[in-house]
């Protein structure tokens, strides 16, 4: 397979809004990350691919096919929505086991698999719990284990690490990687570059419902390091967290938000999140959540688009 | 023959999450608490041993209290969340992103809230009826014509409001509003008309049914010219139609989930 996703000049109107513009991409084999800001067009081209809504414009080809209203390609896809809801009256286990079902699955098999593919996300121990006791992290994972469990050809995950705490940002992470490896095709988007170059090389950036460049990561990074980047911090301890990140030399700054939050900025985002998980670990910080704000991306972007 | 089995394996995941999720959810709870309503009332008369209670009166009350109150509450509230609710809540997806059809999904669906709201509303008219009998120091078979009038209208009532509600779930953002119009308004204004207005309105062919299957009471004072099996009929192919409809707009729908 050459291309995994091919999208020629497709745009999508809601209403008198412009969802996609005209999106031209290929997307290759392996990982790739759609990388653009919030209200770029990223979950309107995946709604698209998973035959949620219908293109006004141009040609999209999942897997070689139309997915429109395509039931048997759906066989081959894994698909991880941006928002959080889930079927919170249903523990995980249920959850991700029903689903299965849907896709043909004996009884047995589908309760098998769903514990895989929970175990897989690390949620193994939580795995009787009702979905609507889980944080924003435990609902990532479980969003993750539904769309991997039946062992699908291409992942498609709309914003995967939004709102993940640390422990959970690093089994995301992992369980992407570990599907790719075993020849599986995944397509990410994020509005953080730094989330996705920890996976792949390959990128395709969105701004404005238009594909404006794809290929290889770092050519654009030296660009978007010249902008200090922001991560938003929820924690209960939040004085304690500043003082262990103060010393950093690559944090330019740290504010105190309300509700327990911290807005950090750092010219090193890649250093930044490799060193966080450990810094937490070591000093047993509590950290909730973590949150880029898109206008770190979307200042490069004005930058690139002129 | 596997395709067919495979997917009514599928069909019945979709009927049990629909089962469970009205049943089992503070909707469920609140509906369930609605339909208890004549078991209430009956049993209130019951307790103050009022004398004029008996069959008849239960006939009186019954009309107004259950088939024009709590059932169409009752198949408006469960019938229009099948849809629209997945799709407020964003969790249509996890449905429509596995090999099984709209129809296939909407068709579940509705099955499921068929065994739901007829778990709901068939125990508290059997027990209201009960209760009338016992006050009345009657067998229980006594009345039983009557009992099954009201449980055949209870099923059509069922069928016919919740195919049109599930149309309306997938048509318009809000079918409550919409369908708390049509259910209350409409049937009320429409069904109370002389003439042929009435026709237009679905307690019209379910008081016809009471009136020819109850052997006696106020029901039979009723003007209608449609027999039951008629008015049986039109209720059915009124539910198909609506149904058939929700599959067609369903399978074009597009989902523009909440932001």
């Amino acid at each position: 397979m050459t291309v995994v996703v091919e999208a020629t000049g497709v745009s999508k109107w809601y209403g008198e809004v412009l969802g996609l513009n005209g999106f031209s991409a290929a997307f290759a084999p392996g990982i790739t990350g759609l990388v653009g800001p919030n209200g770029a067009g990223k979950s309107t081209l995946f709604k698209l691919l998973i035959g949620q809504l219908h293109k006004d414009q141009g040609e999209l080809r999942l897997l070689g096919e139309d997915p429109w209203n395509n039931v048997p390609i759906k066989r081959r896809l894994g698909y991880c929505p941006e928002h959080n809801q889930l079927y919170g009256w249903l523990t995980a286990d249920q959850f991700v086991s029903s689903l299965l079902r849907l896709d043909g699955m004996p009884s047995s098999e589908a309760t098998r698999r769903a514990r895989e593919a929970l175990e897989t996300v690390g949620l193994t121990s939580a795995k009787d719990r009702r979905l609507r006791t889980y944080s924003r992290g435990m609902r990532q994972r479980a969003k993750l284990a539904q769309a991997l469990a039946h062992d699908p050809d291409l992942l498609i995950l709309d914003e995967p690490l939004s709102g993940a705490d640390p422990q959970a940002r690093v089994h995301i992470l992992r369980t992407i990687a570990d599907f790719a490896k075993d020849g599986g095709h995944v397509l990410m988007s994020t509005h953080i570059l730094y989330e996705v170059e920890r996976l792949t090389s390959n990128i395709v950036l969105i701004h404005n419902g238009k594909g404006i460049a794809s290929g290889n990561v770092h050519e654009i990074r030296a660009l978007i390091d010249r902008h200090p980047h922001a991560v938003r911090i929820a924690t209960p301890a939040p004085r304690a967290v500043a003082e262990a990140l103060a010393p950093l030399d690559h944090v330019a700054s740290i504010e105190f938000l309300a509700d327990k939050e911290l807005l950090v900025r750092t010219r090193k985002p890649d250093a930044f999140y490799r060193e966080l998980p450990a810094i937490i670990e070591d000093r047993r910080l509590e950290v909730t959540g973590l949150e880029s704000p898109d206008d770190n991306l979307d200042a490069v972007f004005r930058y690139l688009v002129g | 023959m596997m395709d067919i089995l495979a997917g009514l394996a599928k069909s019945w995941v979709v009927f049990s999450l629909t089962v469970r999720y009205l049943l089992t959810t503070r909707r469920g709870l609140a509906t369930a608490a609605l339909a208890a309503t004549p078991i209430l009332l009956l049993g209130s008369l019951a307790l103050a041993r009022v004398e004029t209670f008996d069959i008849v009166l239960f006939q009186l009350l019954m009309v107004p209290l259950f088939l024009q109150v709590v059932v169409v509450f009752t198949t408006l509230v469960q019938a229009t969340s099948l849809i629209r609710e997945e799709i407020e809540d964003n969790t249509l997806p996890y449905l429509l992103t596995r090999p099984i059809s709209k129809p296939a999904v909407l068709l579940s669906k509705y099955f499921g809230y068929l065994a739901s709201v007829l778990l709901l509303l068939v125990p508290p008219l059997l027990a209201a009826y009960a209760i009338t009998e016992a006050h009345a120091g009657d067998a229980l078979s006594t009345d039983r014509e009557v009992l099954i009038a009201f449980l055949v209208a209870t099923v059509l009532a069922t069928l016919a409001y919740g195919a049109f509600f599930t149309f309306l779930s997938v048509l318009v953002r809000r079918p409550l509003a919409v369908g708390l119009g049509i259910g209350f308004v409409w049937e009320f204004v429409v069904g109370s008309f002389p003439g042929d207005l009435p026709r237009l309105s679905i307690i019209h062919y379910l008081r016809s049914i009471l009136k020819e299957l109850a052997p006696f009471g106020p029901l039979r004072l009723y003007t209608s010219d449609v027999s039951a099996s008629v008015a049986s009929i039109i209720l059915v192919a009124f539910a198909a139609a609506a149904l058939v409809l929700a599959i067609i707009v369903f399978q074009q729908s597009e989902f523009k989930q909440k932001a």
